[in-house]
């Protein structure tokens, strides 16, 4: 174990904000799991009680006598945000007297820095870079995060579990947050940050990020697996793929709808519902990808002489 | 939560936050005082460096002036002192009663004009108003109008309450106004006189005062005073010096990069008085890191040149000039400044980055660790793989000038082809004018390609002598069949520095087979001619000559601690296990002569057989210097810096049977080596010494056309560090703590010993690679063709230091051009001479900085007897006639016959050699020699007037004085008396020296050559006239002129016959006197040993 080395990634000030990003996260995510438990709880209660329902509260206890049903925004929810600005103020003075910003010496068009990486919160658009071409990783893909995220309320058709936590009633919303964002995204950050070293290569956390170390790794595509070599029949052969991994995937996940989800389902346009699944099959296709090149050192799986995916 | 109690009250409603804003706000406030704690000083640590300074610089003061008012009461009481003072007093007593009398007028008078002055102004202003009232009025009868109230206006009378109490009435305002400037002329005048008063006594004053300070050794009491309300006065502030500002030849773009506040912290460098950390420490303690940063600039004199104003500090010492929120901020020691400052062991290196073009960096440079650095870069032969600017220039330059040539006569091949069209065409032309336009211009192409011609003569001097000048750092290899006992070879290819432990041969780590088949490729490629045969000499004799002609100003004999003589060339001390005795004869007599010429253009060694081709005789030397085959310019000599002491063929005899005897072992106890004549060999050994770049410092057969096999350095120190190959040892050296080196002798190279704090710099890089070169292939798996391939070249921690330092230095100069030091002037020439000094080692026998110590005058030999030391050159070129040096330097002999003498100094046994310099060369260094001492260039010789037989009659007089007699020491050209002088003959003066030097040495020779033998004394000063100091004889009466110019033009004008008939009547006065025997001691002593240089 390179403790040294770990300690300089852990404690660069670059790196400062993932370092406390991980802990937040797991915080968070315990805190609103607490909470939709709790109210999963209580919805079960009332679901059950219909006399109660009709008086039901808005927190987590039952119905008390004497509790207002609403409280104001002022005082009661302004004075708690005011606090949390006064420490996020402390926060950030305290941060910004003790360090400061990262600069490097001017930048040289001779020499390039090894691993050269963006800031942060890029890093998961630049490791995306491994397994797709620049086109793709660089413009297509982030065109439809984005896309992906302004289409959701028009394609979210289920009317419960707005304005509190809750699990039960939108498993399938939350569920897809939770991969998309904590297990692509963040650890995508996290690779780039702690595990990409010199030449992008993989280092185990605690590995010494040697500039000299050579590794024998060979990509392959996946045409050339099959012994495709004209690049017409790579065209065609990637197309049958990638199509018939949207066609799979979407029976799979349409038959995975009717059977568990299937209220939704039943809410959900065609229109919408083929947005959604588009959507959705583009985002699992990245953690496909990502396993393909990094356990089967596959490149590409569609080659095009204009694209690559 | 079900498990939870229900509380009483509804929590968001009933709970208070109180607490929560209280512990808030108390660390927000916190957090806010922090932060102004930390803009204010946090941020700002130079402040703490300024109140310290403040306190330590002012207790200082005080202490420094206490002792200054002791020294000052000292000089007080010097006699000198008292009459300037008492002139002072006197004067100032003088001029007091009326000066007194003047202030209580002046002071009267101001009374008066202030009490006038309030009435006056207040009129004049409503005068003035209405003055412009009516000019401006339009209207003819208001303007009448006006000007009646004006007059009116002006005739009414005022009343003055003088200083007195009376009052005074004027009757109009024109009297008013009068008054007034009467009283004001009168101030006027009253101010003058007391002016011209006072003048006087301020000059008495100022005498006094300028000789209190001529006379301290340190500053004034006042001075200090000064200083130190200077210091109570000061506020914490940046100190920033922004170059720009203060040198108007700097664009502000190109000096962006130049703003230092160095000053801010280092508050003591440029105070008038001598800081040292010592003395800025805390009473009673050890020198803190205040103390160390207020020191004073250790170097004034640099700073005198480099004014900081202009130049700022991070130009020479580098680091962050802008930064000041730390120490290593500032000093720029963090990864991300790319220019961190010179360590303390290397700050020299900031002056190779303007001062790249210069060897000797300053003309009183004695001992700088950079100049070393540089000196070692050519002597160890690192230009031999290592192209570096301004080194070895000469081979670049032939192939520029071969270049050009060829362009040029392509130029003139077109010219003439162009030049016959037109001709053709004229013949075929319409009409007269036309054909007459063409003819003009074949005939302008004419001339065009004669004027192509000359240039092409010029620069096939200029390539006779660039062949000349080049030089190779290590000997001929062409020669080795010749030269060397066959059987050394491989053992001292095995390890150099085993046979020569000051060699200059680095240590190859060759291994058996590499080291077989580059003897062998060596061997076989050798010239095969034969040498003629010499008898035996006498060694005794050759002993003799080797220690007194100066071979040991460069060479050295005797190994460890008996070693004796200079390190530039070779130690002989083993010469005779290696070297044949005929070629070692050769090489003593004329180590230039080749055994066959080079032709760089064929590529081959030209021999008699390409001679006898030609019906041509065998002879190539200077003057014959064509090729037989094709008239290009041939390498006739060898291109080693070895001179010629024109010895004769016997003399050499006798050397080379001296040397011949050094040795440890016999010659014939070496392991046989027949290996060399496998041919099987020679293309494996070509390999390896291609590879290793021997071709670099050697002349070898077939390899003369190699390139460098090394990186360019010219701008290493600049080099990002990632590009330094730091190989598998990277890691070790950004974490520290671990030495990789492992070998004892390399590790005593390191020159701050083995590493413990990280390493991972320029510095830590050069010093591991100049310690163990192939350091870098510590771990590594290479075939033997790819490991690194520098040699060790078994240096000292001291060398390694400079070379450093040299390598810090070479940087592309991220400084504004004019930073760089390429001066236009005389100082151009020096720059250029040194190169040429420094290259033929001048410095190893003759002293050209004042101070510096030559080779010869460290051996024992010269101790006892200093006058047969060589000449000293400190002013050589005001002394000498440049056309006359420019005749010395050719042949030192000063005669084409009888070669085998010194010119000048016949009585010296050293030797001037024959350096066989080029036609640029001589150039350089008589141009050199003139610029030191600032002569203008060209030199017009001075007009000598005639003596009259009085004057020449008075001179001789005292050329022949007894209490100064000049043939005493001075050579006259008989032998008898020759043998004993010490001083040159004073026929050679004659358009050899310059009339004003010769009257400044007359005078005063030990200022210009300290410890010379020529007694200092001769005049003195007389009336502003220089008169002898002896006897002046009868014949002066009335003469009022300088003697010593009438000595000058006498000498200039001396003849051979005057010269015997004044030495033959001093030498029967002498012998009518007392001493029988010739240059016994005389009246003037043992200082009586002339010597004019």
């Amino acid at each position: 174990m390179d403790w040294k080395q770990l300690w300089q990634i852990l404690s660069a000030p670059d790196n400062i904000p993932i370092v406390a990003m991980i802990p937040l996260l797991a915080f968070y995510i315990f805190l609103a799991w607490r909470q939709a438990h709790a109210n999963d709880v209580l919805i079960e209660q009332l679901a059950g009680d219909p006399a109660l329902a009709k008086t039901h509260h808005r927190k987590a206890w039952p119905f008390k006598p004497g509790w207002q049903k609403e409280v104001h925004v002022w005082p009661f929810l302004l004075r708690v945000e005011f606090l949390a600005a006064i420490i996020v103020t402390i926060i950030l003075m305290v941060w910004s007297i003790t360090l400061n910003a990262p600069l490097e010496e001017p930048a040289n068009p001779n020499l390039t820095m090894n691993p050269a990486k963006v800031p942060w919160y890029f890093l998961g658009l630049q490791e995306m870079l491994v397994y797709f071409d620049p086109w793709i990783a660089g413009v297509v893909m982030p065109t439809l995060i984005i896309i992906g995220l302004m289409v959701i309320p028009y394609i979210d058709t289920n009317p419960l579990g707005c304005g509190y936590y809750t699990w039960k009633q939108r498993k399938f919303a939350i569920g897809t947050f939770l991969f998309g964002f904590i297990i692509l995204w963040v650890s995508m950050i996290f690779i780039g940050t702690f595990i990409r070293g010199p030449g992008w290569q993989w280092f185990w956390p605690g590995q010494t990020w040697d500039h000299n170390r050579l590794i024998y790794e060979v990509n392959r595509d996946l045409p050339d697996i099959f012994g495709i070599t004209s690049n017409w029949a790579k065209g065609v052969f990637g197309a049958i793929v990638v199509g018939g991994y949207f066609t799979l995937g979407g029976l799979a996940v349409n038959a995975f709808f009717r059977r568990h989800n299937a209220k939704d389902f039943k809410r959900m346009s065609l229109l919408q519902y083929s947005i959604m699944m588009t959507f959705f099959l583009t985002m699992v296709a990245l953690p496909i990808k990502m396993g393909l090149r990094l356990l089967f050192h596959i490149k590409y799986v569609w080659i095009t002489p204009w694209f690559n995916v | 939560m079900p498990e939870k109690p229900i509380p009483e009250n509804d929590p968001i409603v009933s709970k208070s936050l109180a607490p929560h804003y209280v512990i808030s706000m108390v660390i927000l406030m916190a957090t806010l005082f922090w932060a102004l704690w930390d803009e204010d000083f946090g941020q700002r640590p130079w402040k703490a460096f300024q109140h310290e300074w403040k306190d330590r610089y002012s207790t200082f003061l005080k202490n420094a002036r206490t002792q200054s008012r002791e020294s000052q009461k000292e000089i007080e009481g010097s006699a000198d002192y008292q009459k300037l003072k008492q002139d002072y007093e006197a004067a100032s007593q003088n001029a007091a009663p009326r000066i007194k009398e003047i202030n209580e007028k002046l002071h009267d008078l101001g009374a008066k004009i202030l009490a006038v002055q309030n009435v006056f102004t207040d009129r004049r202003a409503y005068v003035n108003a209405s003055t412009y009232d009516i000019e401006t009025e339009t209207s003819p009868s208001a303007k009448q109008r006006k000007q009646r109230n004006l007059d009116e206006y002006k005739k009414e009378p005022s009343t003055v309450e003088m200083p007195d109490g009376k009052k005074q009435t004027f009757k109009s305002f024109d009297e008013l106004e009068e008054t007034y400037n009467d009283l004001k002329n009168e101030r006027t005048q009253l101010s003058a006189e007391l002016g011209e008063l006072i003048k006087p006594v301020n000059e008495k004053k100022e005498l006094m005062d300028s000789y209190l300070t001529d006379h301290m050794v340190n500053l004034t009491p006042s001075q200090l005073t000064n200083l130190q309300n200077g210091v109570e006065a000061l506020t914490p502030k940046i100190r920033q010096i922004n170059v720009s500002e203060h040198n108007a030849d700097i664009v502000r773009e190109d000096s962006s990069n130049i703003v230092d506040r160095c000053e801010s912290c280092h508050m003591g460098i440029r105070e008038p008085v001598n800081l040292t950390a010592t003395s800025m420490a805390l009473k009673g303690k050890k020198p803190d890191e205040y103390a160390r940063a207020f020191t004073s600039h250790p170097e004034r004199d640099l700073l005198k040149i480099h004014d900081p104003d202009k130049f700022g500090c991070s130009p020479c010492h580098q680091g962050n000039g802008r930064a000041t929120t730390s120490v290593e901020k500032a000093h720029g020691t963090y990864e991300h400044w790319l220019w961190p400052i010179f360590p303390r062991g290397n700050f020299e290196a900031g002056c190779q980055i303007c001062h790249a073009a210069d060897i000797v960096l300053v003309s009183n440079d004695v001992g700088w660790a950079l100049s070393e650095g540089k000196d070692l870069f050519r002597q160890r032969g690192c230009m031999g793989c290592h192209r570096y600017e301004g080194y070895d220039k000469e081979p670049e330059d032939l192939l520029s000038i071969g270049q050009e040539i060829k362009l040029l006569e392509q130029q003139k091949k077109d010219n003439l082809k162009q030049a016959t069209d037109f001709m053709q065409q004229a013949d075929k032309a319409e009409s007269n004018d036309e054909a007459n336009r063409l003819n003009d211009r074949a005939v302008a192409l004419k001339v065009t390609n004669s004027k192509l011609d000359l240039r092409i003569v010029q620069l096939d001097r200029t390539t006779k002598s660039l062949l000349q000048d080049l030089k190779k750092v290590g000997p001929n290899l062409k020669d080795v069949r010749l030269k060397l006992n066959r059987n050394w070879i491989p053992v001292w290819l095995k390890k150099p520095t085993d046979f020569r432990a000051t060699t200059k041969m680095p240590n190859f780590r060759l291994n058996d087979e590499q080291i077989k088949a580059i003897s062998a490729y060596i061997w076989q490629s050798g010239l095969k001619d034969s040498l003629p045969k010499h008898k035996p000499g006498n060694a005794a004799h050759g002993k003799e000559l080797v220690e007194s002609r100066g071979c040991l100003a460069c060479h050295s004999l005797g190994e460890g601690g008996q070693l004796q003589g200079g390190t530039f060339a070779a130690n002989l001390t083993r010469v005779g296990e290696k070297a044949n005795y005929d070629y070692l004869v050769r090489w003593v007599h004329n180590a230039r002569e080749r055994t066959r010429p080079f032709c760089p253009y064929e590529k081959k060694d030209i021999g008699p057989e390409d001679y006898k081709k030609k019906g041509l005789p065998f002879v190539y030397d200077l003057d014959h210097s064509k090729c037989p085959n094709d008239g290009h310019e041939l390498q006739v000599q060898n291109m080693t810096v070895m001179p010629s002491l024109r010895l004769s063929i016997p003399d050499a005899e006798d050397i080379a049977s001296y040397l011949i005897t050094l040795k440890k072992m016999e010659p014939s106890a070496y392991t046989d080596a027949s290996f060399m004549d496998d041919p099987n060999l020679k293309d494996e050994g070509k390999k390896w010494i291609r590879n290793f770049g021997c071709a670099g410092c050697h002349e070898i057969s077939g390899l003369e056309d190699e390139g460098r096999i090394g990186t360019e350095l010219t701008a290493e120190g600049s080099k990002p560090v990632e590009r330094l190959d730091f190989a598998l040892l990277t890691e070790v050296a950004q974490r520290g703590g671990h030495e990789p080196i492992t070998d004892a002798e390399d590790l005593a190279r390191l020159p701050e010993g083995p590493a413990k704090e990280p390493w991972y710099d320029h510095k830590g890089f050069f010093e591991h690679k100049l310690a163990e070169p192939n350091i870098w292939d510590k771990g590594k798996i290479k075939p033997e063709i790819e490991k690194l391939r520098m040699p060790n070249l078994h240096l000292t921690k001291e060398q390694i230091r400079s070379l450093t330092t040299f390598l810090l230095g070479s940087q592309e100069n991220p400084l504004p051009p004019n930073f760089q030091y390429r001066p236009l002037d005389y100082r151009r020439d020096i720059q250029e001479g040194w190169w040429v000094v420094k290259k033929y080692n001048c410095m190893g026998c003759h002293q050209l900085i004042p101070g510096q110590k030559t080779i010869l005058m460290g051996m024992a030999r010269y101790q006892e007897a200093q006058e047969q030391l060589p000449p000293k050159l400190l002013t050589e070129g005001a002394r000498v006639d440049p056309e006359w040096m420019l005749r010395f330097l050719k042949n030192p002999a000063l005669n084409d016959k009888d070669t085998n003498r010194n010119g000048v100094r016949s009585y010296l046994q050293v030797r001037m050699p024959t350096f066989s310099f080029s036609e640029n060369e001589l150039g350089k260094l008589v141009r050199f020699f003139q610029a030191l001492s600032r002569q203008p260039f060209p030199y017009i010789p001075e007009e000598v007037p005639m003596l009259t037989a009085k004057e020449t009659e008075m001179a001789r007089s005292l050329f022949s004085s007894t209490a100064a007699p000049c043939l005493k020491c001075h050579a006259t050209g008989d032998p008898a008396h020759d043998r004993v002088a010490t001083a040159p003959n004073f026929l050679q003066a004659r358009g050899r020296l310059k009339p004003d030097w010769m009257e400044r040495w007359m005078i005063d020779p030990q200022a210009i050559s300290p410890g010379t033998s020529m007694p200092s004394g001769l005049f003195r000063r007389e009336n502003n006239h220089w008169v002898f100091s002896g006897p002046i004889p009868s014949s002066f009466q009335g003469y009022d002129k300088d003697h010593t110019r009438l000595l000058v033009d006498y000498i200039l004008q001396l003849t051979a016959e005057e010269q015997r008939r004044v030495a033959a009547a001093m030498g029967r006065a002498r012998a009518a006197a007392d001493s029988p025997s010739f240059g016994g001691s005389n009246g003037t002593g043992k200082a009586g040993r002339a010597g004019i240089k």
